[in-house]
């Protein structure tokens, strides 16, 4: 019984203008926006090919340790999923004067925003009247007075709905990945399927969410003109409404202090205040200094050539002096590491509290499908918050790996000529070590994306049972 | 009938707006929009509070080279571009360095546009005003009242014209009533302040709402004419809306940069960092003197500023003229502009801020003391009208006869039976 349900659902959609509708829109959409990105990623993988020729190209001439750090800054490579799916990849550095304000006016068109938005609306205008048309058009009843039971005409109502909108999506992202495949400059690798693998699943759960929210909706209804307004209401707030205005929610409810403020804090402490202190530091020790050293008395006010043919007469001064000196620098050390433990505090506490306001930010949002759908698409895509968490344990690592290669290759150089400037001469740097981005693997990806499948899969349980016992409890007359 | 006519289409008004006050799609309409209207502009008023705080900050003491703008109290309703115009521009003895950009760890913010009173209008009152149009004329055929109504001695020209500005009135009134109110509100705080000139760009803004609004309602009602069941109208409805709002503006930058070439901000600053360095490399080197490294360092970084912004030009014109295809993006356009926190805004406001670092790179070649601190005065209205503004809303208003004149053909050719 349920096939027949099931058939005559898929039946009837197949047969509907809607779904010629959607199928057309969807099938021009995907393989426009598959072929302008994967053509966008091509310019991005030029770009970043060129930059790390200039790059290459001035270490050959002007590689010298004074500033090289500045021009071998780890920077993220282009990721092949970018073909499909551009998460927080968009250039938006806040940092340039020559920026980019283009994607802050209109994102920028992808998979996650045509599953996200269009198949969450397709889902309902699919599903808004499953319900209350039939109620209107009075073969609900006719349904119901044969030998099925409600839960199967349920479940074939969610199900045909849900697969009717999957054969659009499926179709046109089959010819997208067509696209993709002829284009010989776009890689993907093993786990870059797998990945597409999860998303296509995560897909599914999101459009069985609306699906459900759709039928739900429809059997609270008796004429399919409220229904569609209720699903419509429901769709705004959930897709456009909730996860726009999470962050600024997080934002009242767990407040950051300002990094400018805290900026200005930092520099105030490690500026001002440790030059007070450790004037004040090393003038304590100083004097304890000087009474235990009486050879020193008035060395204070000596020149330093004065100081200097001292040190070079008497030897018990020259000792003294020396413990002197420091003594007098072990204060300004001390002063620096007090300030700096005390701008260190405030740094962690701005990093502690915006982690948290980003954890709220969150939790707030994934009230809404299509967040979760966004979270679950750029992490799975190497676009997301995750991978920008992962470059940076990796830039952080190969800062340690390149400052150790930096200290060897200065004490190399040193030990070769002890008078040379080492850190404004031109050095060869040809064994420098090299940073190497390296995606995550498919297995900490889909860990990362387990919270909002998970969310998903309730919100989908959820929302049937839902309209499982509105639908037990509709009168079909 | 020349008589009758008029009062006629008055009461086809007056029925419109009884039968909408009396609806349940009037309910769920008037509270989702109050509600939407509000928080949008409660966070974004505190997002604006917040950012003025950082501002009395970073404020540049007289005499500091440095370009700051406060935020644009009009931010709240359409924060387009503001947090980018009001970075911290300093100006250093190789150019601008721009400090103070993010003013957020919360990664959260880059993943969706800001709820503010722009994205509202552009995406919900549009779906509103939709939904007020799609069924005027296909839902009267089902219910059979049309009939009657064209028994009576009325045009269709007046039935069309009235059932139009009933559902107008019942849509901008509320509107309005709910943003004037969500204005007063935000006007008691006396963190809010509005400039001088603001309130005529408010009424410019709110004026640029209503033609958008009256657009999607000509589109719904063209839509309703020309399909026989409300239902199907809905559909047609709904994608072409999802293109108009979604897909278009969005697809139509990613097409400009596949025709504009336009080199990475990335590129640019990597080159920047590289020619700085090696600069400062060839001066210890050969001992040259510095004065003269800075002057050919600037004359290139300008070379470079020059050429990126001639190209992203090119690419903000192209993009623009694609994306007006869809009228949400025009919409878009307009509003910023009026507001203040616009694309073209924020050209100007570089400009100036590269002519300002010239000015104080002159001083001091010349050691000249008194500096002149950064001035920035908006564009007035008119300016931003003149500068492409006019043509986004009279793009709007063209758009909107265009429809309802379509309407108008399909109403008149529809078999009311």
């Amino acid at each position: 019984m349920f096939r027949a349900v099931i058939a005559k659902e898929l039946r009837n959609h197949l047969l509907s203008f809607r779904f010629l509708a959607v199928f057309v829109l969807l099938v021009v959409i995907v393989p426009v926006t598959v072929l302008v990105l994967a053509n966008d990623h091509v310019r991005d993988l030029d770009d970043y090919a060129r930059r790390r020729a200039e790059i290459q190209n001035y270490l050959n001439r002007y590689a010298h340790f004074n500033r090289i750090g500045n021009i071998i800054a780890p920077t993220q490579p282009p990721v092949p999923f970018q073909a499909l799916i551009r998460g927080l990849s968009a250039e938006t550095d806040l940092n340039s004067f020559d920026d980019d304000p283009l994607p802050v006016m209109f994102p920028l068109l992808d998979l996650t925003f045509i599953a996200a938005v269009l198949l969450s609306l397709a889902a309902l205008v699919f599903t808004y009247d499953a319900v209350s048309g039939e109620k209107e058009d009075g073969t609900l009843k006719l349904m119901l007075s044969n030998g099925v039971s409600r839960s199967i005409i349920l479940l074939g109502k969610v199900a045909g709905g849900a697969a009717a909108l999957l054969i659009p999506y499926l179709v046109s992202l089959a010819v997208g990945m067509v696209l993709l495949l002829f284009n010989p400059r776009v890689g993907w690798s093993g786990a870059d399927w797998g990945a597409l693998g999860i998303i296509l699943l995560g897909s599914v759960v999101y459009i069985g969410v609306f699906c459900g929210l759709g039928v739900f909706i429809s059997s609270r209804h008796h004429s399919s003109s409220a229904s569609i307004l209720t699903c419509l209401f429901v769709w705004v707030l959930l897709a456009l409404v909730i996860p726009n205005l999470s962050p600024y929610l997080a934002s009242v409810l767990r407040p950051t202090p300002s990094r400018i403020q805290i900026g200005r804090e930092i520099t105030r402490l490690t500026d001002v205040e440790r030059d007070d202190l450790g004037r004040k530091l090393s003038q304590e020790r100083r004097t304890a200094v000087l009474a235990k050293y009486p050879i020193l008395a008035g060395a204070e006010r000596l020149s330093v050539a004065e100081i200097k043919a001292r040190i070079e007469k008497d030897a018990d001064f020259a000792k003294a002096y020396a413990v002197f000196r420091d003594e007098s620098a072990a204060g300004w050390k001390e002063a620096n590491a007090i300030q700096g433990g005390k701008a260190r505090i405030l740094r962690e506490e701005l990093g502690r509290k915006e982690a948290a306001q980003t954890r709220l930010s969150i939790s707030l949002s994934m009230i809404s499908p299509l967040a979760d759908l966004t979270y679950l698409f750029a992490d799975l895509s190497n676009t997301g918050m995750r991978n920008q968490a992962h470059f940076r344990t990796l830039a952080e690592a190969w800062d340690r790996t390149y400052g150790e290669y930096e200290s060897g290759k200065i004490e190399a150089l040193r030990r070769g000529n002890p008078t040379m400037d080492v850190w404004n001469t031109p050095v060869d740097v040809g064994d420098m070590p090299r940073f190497q981005y390296q995606e995550e693997t498919l297995t900490s990806r889909i860990r990362g994306v387990l919270t909002p499948l998970t969310v998903l899969l309730i919100m989908a349980v959820g929302i049937f049972a839902a309209a499982f016992i509105s639908f037990v409890r509709t009168d079909p007359r | 009938m020349p008589k009758a006519a008029p009062r006629l289409a008055g009461t086809i008004v007056r029925k419109e707006i009884v039968a909408n006050l009396l609806s349940y799609k009037f309910f769920i309409v008037i509270g989702l929009t109050s509600l939407l209207i509000f928080t949008g502009l409660f966070v974004m008023a505190r997002d604006y509070k917040g950012r003025l705080a950082d501002y009395d900050l970073i404020k540049p003491k007289p005499g500091d080279p440095i370009a700051v703008l406060a935020p644009n109290p009009l931010s709240v309703l359409a924060k387009g571009l503001d947090e980018a115009m009001t970075r911290s521009f300093e100006v250093e003895s190789i150019g601008i360095e721009v400090r103070a950009g993010r003013q957020s760890g919360n990664a959260v913010f880059a993943f969706f546009p800001a709820p503010d009173f722009v994205y509202i209008v552009k995406v919900v009152l549009s779906l509103v005003a939709l939904l007020f149009g799609f069924d005027q004329i296909s839902r009267e055929r089902e219910g059979g009242t049309l009939k009657l109504i064209l028994s009576n001695p009325v045009s269709r020209a007046a039935v069309l014209a009235g059932k139009w500005l009933g559902n107008f009135l019942t849509l901008a009134v509320p509107f309005l009533i709910v943003t004037l109110l969500g204005l007063a509100v935000l006007a008691l705080d006396p963190g809010f302040r509005l400039r001088e000139g603001d309130a005529g760009r408010l009424a410019l803004l709110l004026g640029i709402c209503l033609a958008y609004i009256a657009l999607f309602l000509s589109l719904g009602f063209l839509i309703s004419a020309t399909t026989r069941r409300s239902a199907s109208t809905l559909v047609i409805l709904l994608l072409i809306w999802a293109g108009m709002v979604f897909v278009l503006p969005n697809l139509g930058t990613l097409l400009a940069r596949q025709i504009v070439d336009v080199p990475s901000v990335r590129s640019l600053h990597e080159k920047r960092q590289q020619i700085w360095t090696r600069e400062v490399l060839l001066s210890i080197a050969d001992r040259s003197t510095w004065d003269a490294r800075i002057q050919s360092m600037n004359e290139e970084f300008d070379r470079l500023t020059e050429d990126y912004r001639m190209k992203f030009d090119r690419l903000v014109r192209l993009s623009k003229n694609l994306n007006r295809l869809s009228p949400a993006a025009s919409f878009v356009y307009a509003a910023t502009e009026v507001a203040g926190t616009g694309i073209g805004e924020e050209g100007r406001l570089k400009q100036e801020i590269v002519r300002y670092k010239n000015r104080v790179l002159e001083d001091n070649r010349l050691g000249r003391k008194d500096r002149a601190a950064f001035s920035y005065r908006y564009r007035p209205a008119g300016r931003v009208l003149a500068e492409g503004g006019l043509f986004d809303i009279a793009w709007l208003v063209v758009l909107n006869i265009v429809l309802f004149a379509a309407g108008y053909a399909a109403v008149v050719r529809y078999d009311v039976r």
